[in-house]
């Protein structure tokens, strides 16, 4: 621990403030470590009930009939619905794409597929039920890979969709084909990546209570505001009457962004029975219903000049959606728009399909599109840094973003110091040292840059209304302040990070602030956890209502020391003259007890919106944000060349994320942003049998990586607080750490076995056999000579 | 993913055991649970009953010990859990490998409650003690209705959740007799450095007169129905010395010797070429540090 109080000190310069830049101890620390605290899965009603999803055995069939009667016969059993028992709305992210019914009505489209749920007086009696419920199904021939999707002779998923194509996309800015003919290097590469699962450690659950017109609905969710918003146009519901409420989340990443037909279908059975009923994902249901990282296949083309500076790009992607659109429209733009942000050029062509097929839906995984693509065009860079002779730094600063500059599809990036990061990479990885003189056998290093929005310049739901708001209340006596915010706290710290903000926007102490958050009932709105939006946009709405309530206590410090507020400061939860520093200070306590006995509560608020971004183009919204992070990584592997395993010796990060609100909370994030992209670099994998079963739904065979995998982790800060369009100079982090981490890994690997992989995950399996091809070619050549 | 129901008995003697196992059909042990209970969960098992040892190992302290008996050699428990062997400190001075082994299996969770019985009986291919215990000529001990049998370890396992145990019969102590080996080693070769079960497990136990292999035994796990011998690679390499090129012809041998299949896991062919490189590096370290 010593080296990493080292660090500290070295990355995090004096700031003239009192609570951010600060590691505080997590406001809901000590009840999630003691066990205290509740999350959906443990909270109880009197008088709830159980309820379970009955998911579909095929891959793609048509529902001939369903019959709950046997079911009903069980004791315990309260109720069964099925698609007639619900409303038949289709839902989805965009309305363009709503395609996914609460219960399937005609066809189930997926191994997993949600065809009817039971209501019980015990969870045993909801697993009875769930096999007494007989469906009689004609099994259809399933289309089960994305590649092959678009064939001929491929039966049509949905009947809107023809060839099963889903999304889509061909962007074009400036003309590649033209610039490589006369490119002096042209090269093309395709990668593969793998269907992942973010594998949140709780599992989705939801209880509804819907009594006498409201319905109330506690919910494992991201986003409050976007389940209240669906939940009320499925049942003709005012948004008003319908209560959604966060409680404790245990880890989300993208997976609890949408849905789930736990909350519709809970709803409903409340509806009937009267009675409050919980639902909940076993670990197997949660992989059935995924929303996971999308598989893809990526082509990339590059041309370059002689110096290595990029001329043009041009990639075509396909990818794997699955049964429905979930979250993929944006996954599908995200996937592309994200790669111009690194590196600038001025020719850049996307080309991308996005198929169905009849296995579970693809969503947001952190980074959400990002990272595939990234590590496709990361490893392609290498490969043409190789081409070129060329180390791949040195490429990679030949052409890297600046600040205050406008990528070609149109997102402007304010503060970069992607330059820094880079070289701030070379330093701590000693990489000009260990290139020159070479490093030890079957030892590599690699690295690779990242990127991502600070969150998404346009709402998922679309309105009018302000990204993100909040309400700040002092108690009558000043020694608390409560923070309401609809924003949600998934386990990054969102909660802890807001009330720093507020507090030190007040001049007020963080050990004093409290915080009602994710409710949608008595929180003001704030879109939620995704595209790593929080600390920017509800920042701003934390700092803003805290400077409302900032400057009514100086005002009424003012007042009650009869000196004007401008010479006051308020800070640490004190109030003094600048003119006359002999003058007694006042506490923020007195002050705001006199406010309220004077004028009532004392509150301030804030919002947040982003201006107009982007371009005018069809998707051009997609990828848009006030302002970008930018990184770089690298990893140094050892492979065994017997058996091709890859052990990670050490690994390397430098974020320009703006000013940081808690250091070791964005610590947090970027270890847990880097074990995550290692992981799905050579372990994860969701694996289908010939039906399109799920061969691996569990933790034991779906392999995460373990503590003992993970290596030495350095995280390294520029300091650098230039963003404007940020609180304070905030930028993100959670997502966009793991945006180089596969290409990084991939580069490293390359460097270490002298072989390439050129699909995700990179398994020990998979270098083997590439060391053996090299090996056996390496013996033909020599035969030959 | 729910418990089903099931009768649950503690008795208090082996005896007991022996006789519930045959008077209730449809009967299993419970020991560590670590098996039998997800399984029962995954509706892999529906056993009517369910026979715990828990009142068993009071009475019967031997059950729960590891110790070195005179005559007889390291005699282990059948109810010891597997940090029960990672952390004894006489098993650890014996036959570390052993230990090792142990250590190897699942999260450290697992290692708290499965025990050696449970490792054994399951006849699970991967198991990651029958390979360094057959090495090791282990035998165990076997009580039925009818008394006490022993049992070489290797003649047990018929195929993969297949045992020649009888249903009245409890897997009461594994014993590793006193021997001419003078090193053993397991290597597992698993998917991640933790919580993986076995791809491929390869134990050596061989004497060593200066650098001549006089004898030698190796057991591979996961790539047979059964934990396997490999008789073609250990009559390869009896009688002749330790050199790299013997140990390259005999990892040769291991890898056409051995019967693996493809799975979602590995391929057969990496499984082989893991068993080759994998039986190299357990002779190696045989060798170099004995049976530590």
């Amino acid at each position: 621990m010593a080296d990493e109080r080292e660090n500290v000190g070295k990355i995090y310069a004096p700031r003239p403030y009192n609570v951010i830049g600060k590691s505080k101890p997590r406001i809901d620390g000590r009840e999630k470590a003691t066990g205290a605290g509740k999350y959906c899965g443990d909270l109880k009603m009197p008088n709830m009930l159980y309820g379970k999803l009955l998911q579909s055995p095929y891959a793609h069939a048509k529902i001939l009939s369903i019959d709950t009667s046997e079911a009903l016969k069980i004791p315990g059993v309260i109720d069964v619905i099925t698609a007639k028992d619900v409303p038949d709305l289709k839902y989805g992210i965009s309305p363009a794409r709503w395609d996914e019914n609460i219960l399937c009505i005609e066809k189930v489209l997926f191994v997993g597929d949600k065809v009817a749920a039971v209501a019980c007086l015990d969870e045993e009696t909801c697993y009875k039920a769930l096999q007494a419920i007989k469906v009689e199904y004609e099994p259809l021939k399933p289309v089960l890979d994305y590649r092959t999707a678009m064939d001929e002779d491929m039966p049509q998923i949905h009947a809107e969709y023809e060839r099963n194509i889903n999304t889509e996309i061909h962007q074009k800015f400036g003309d590649p084909d033209e610039v490589f003919k006369n490119a002096y290097h042209v090269r093309t590469d395709t990668f593969v990546g793998q269907r992942t699962y973010q594998s949140p450690i709780e599992p989705h659950s939801a209880i509804s209570y819907w009594k006498e017109g409201k319905l109330t609905v506690w919910s494992s969710t991201q986003t409050v505001h976007y389940f209240q918003t669906y939940i009320a146009r499925q049942f003709g519901l005012k948004l008003g009457d319908v209560r959604v409420i966060r409680p404790l989340i245990g880890g989300a990443f993208g997976g609890k962004l949408e849905p789930t037909g736990l909350e519709f279908c809970s709803a409903i059975l409340s509806r009937r029975t009267g009675r409050p009923v919980k639902m909940f994902y076993d670990r197997h249901e949660m992989f059935a219903h995924n929303r996971g990282r999308h598989q893809g296949t990526y082509e990339i083309t590059t041309g370059v000049d002689e110096t290595g500076k990029i001329l043009g790009v041009r990639c075509n992607f396909l990818l794997d959606g699955g049964a429905y659109t979930s979250l993929g429209i944006a996954t599908a733009y995200y996937s592309g728009g994200l790669l111009t942000l690194t590196y600038d050029f001025e020719n850049y062509e996307f080309n991308l399909r996005r198929m169905y097929t009849n296995l579970p839906a693809c969503g947001a995984q952190r980074g959400h599109g990002a990272p595939q693509p990234k590590y496709a065009f990361e490893s392609h860079l290498n490969n043409v840094a190789e081409d070129l002779g060329m180390d791949p730094i040195e490429l990679r600063k030949r052409n890297t973003r600046k600040a205050d500059t406008i990528t070609i599809n149109g997102f402007g990036i304010q503060s970069c110091h992607l330059d820094e990061c880079i070289d701030k990479i070379v330093e701590v990885t000693d990489w000009e040292k260990k290139r020159k003189e070479g490093m030890p056998k079957n030892i590599g290093l690699g690295m690779a840059t990242g990127s991502f929005v600070s969150g998404a310049g346009y709402p998922i739901v679309r309105s009018d209304y302000p990204h993100s708001s909040c309400m700040i209340r002092v108690n009558e006596d000043g020694t608390s302040a409560t923070l309401y915010s609809m924003s949600v706290d998934i386990g990054q710290g969102s909660d802890t990070a807001y009330c720093q903000m507020a507090a030190e926007a007040m001049g007020y102490r963080y050990e004093n602030m409290k915080i009602v958050a994710g409710d949608t009932e008595t929180t003001p709105l704030d879109f939620g956890a995704y595209s790593s939006r929080q600390t920017l946009m509800g920042g701003w709405a934390c700092k803003r209502a805290g400077e409302e309530i900032k400057s009514k206590i100086l005002e009424t410090a003012g007042f009650m020391l009869n000196l004007p507020p401008e010479d006051l400061i308020c800070e640490d939860a004190k109030i003094w003259s600048r003119s006359r520093p002999k003058v007694e200070p006042l506490t923020f306590e007195e002050v705001a007890k006199k406010y309220f006995i004077i004028k009532g509560p004392l509150v301030g608020t804030g919002v947040y919106s982003p201006p107009r971004l982007g371009g005018y183009y069809k998707g051009a919204a997609v990828a848009t944000s006030p302002a970008y992070s930018f990184c770089a990584q690298a990893a140094e592997v050892a492979v065994d060349e017997e058996t091709g395993q890859v052990d990670i010796l050490h690994a390397w990060d430098v974020h320009d994320a703006g000013q940081i609100i808690n250091p070791n909370l964005m610590k947090g994030q970027v270890h847990g942003a880097f074990a995550m992209g290692f992981s799905e670099s050579v372990y994860e994998q969701v694996l289908f049998d010939e039906n399109g079963k799920l061969i691996n739904p569990d933790l034991t065979n779906y392999r995460l990586i373990t503590a003992k995998d993970m290596c030495k982790f350095d995280n390294y800060l520029i300091d650098a607080t230039d963003e404007v369009a940020g609180p304070w100079g905030v930028k993100e982090v959670g997502e966009g750490a793991n945006n180089p981490t596969m290409g990084a890994i991939r580069n490293a690997i390359m460097d270490a076995a002298g072989v390439s992989v050129s699909s995700l995950p990179i398994t020990a399996e998979k270098v083997w056999r590439a060391l053996k091809e090299k090996k056996a070619a390496e013996k033909a050549a020599a035969g030959k000579d | 993913m729910y418990l089903p129901d099931f009768d649950y008995y503690a008795p208090e003697s082996i005896g007991d055991v022996c006789r519930m196992l045959t008077e209730y059909e449809d009967s299993m042990i419970l020991s560590g649970g670590t098996d039998v209970l997800p399984k029962m969960k995954n509706a892999v098992l529906a056993p009517k009953t369910l026979i715990s040892l828990k009142r068993v190992i009071l009475n019967e302290p031997g059950m729960k010990s590891i110790s070195y008996e005179e005559g007889r050699g390291m005699v282990i428990g059948g109810a010891c859990t597997h940090n029960e062997l990672v952390f004894s400190e006489v098993l650890q001075s014996k036959y570390a490998s052993v230990s090792h082994a142990a250590q190897s299996i699942a999260a450290n969770q697992v290692r708290h409650a499965g025990t050696i019985a449970g490792n054994i009986i399951n006849a699970v291919p991967s198991a990651d003690l029958p390979p360094i215990l057959i090495a090791l000529n282990a035998s165990v001990t076997l009580v039925g209705i009818n008394g006490a049998r022993s049992l070489s370890l290797e003649s047990l396992f018929v195929g993969p959740g297949k045992t020649v145990i009888e249903r009245d019969e409890v897997l009461t102590e594994v014993v590793i007799p006193d021997q001419a080996m003078t090193g053993s080693a397991y290597f597992k070769y698993g998917l991640r450095k933790a919580g993986a079960l076995a791809t491929v497990g390869v134990a050596a136990a061989l004497q060593m007169e200066g650098n001549r292999i006089l004898d030698i035994r190796l057991a591979f796990g996961a790539v047979a129905p059964v934990p396997m011998r490999a008789p073609q690679t250990e009559s390869f390499l009896k009688g002749k010395e330790a050199t790299e090129e013997n140990l390259e012809a005999a990892a040769a041998i291991a890898h056409d010797e051995c019967k693996p299949i493809t799975d979602f896991r590995a391929s057969e062919e990496y499984r082989r070429d893991l068993v080759g490189v994998y039986s190299k590096r357990a002779i190696r370290k045989a060798i170099a540090d004995g049976h530590r």
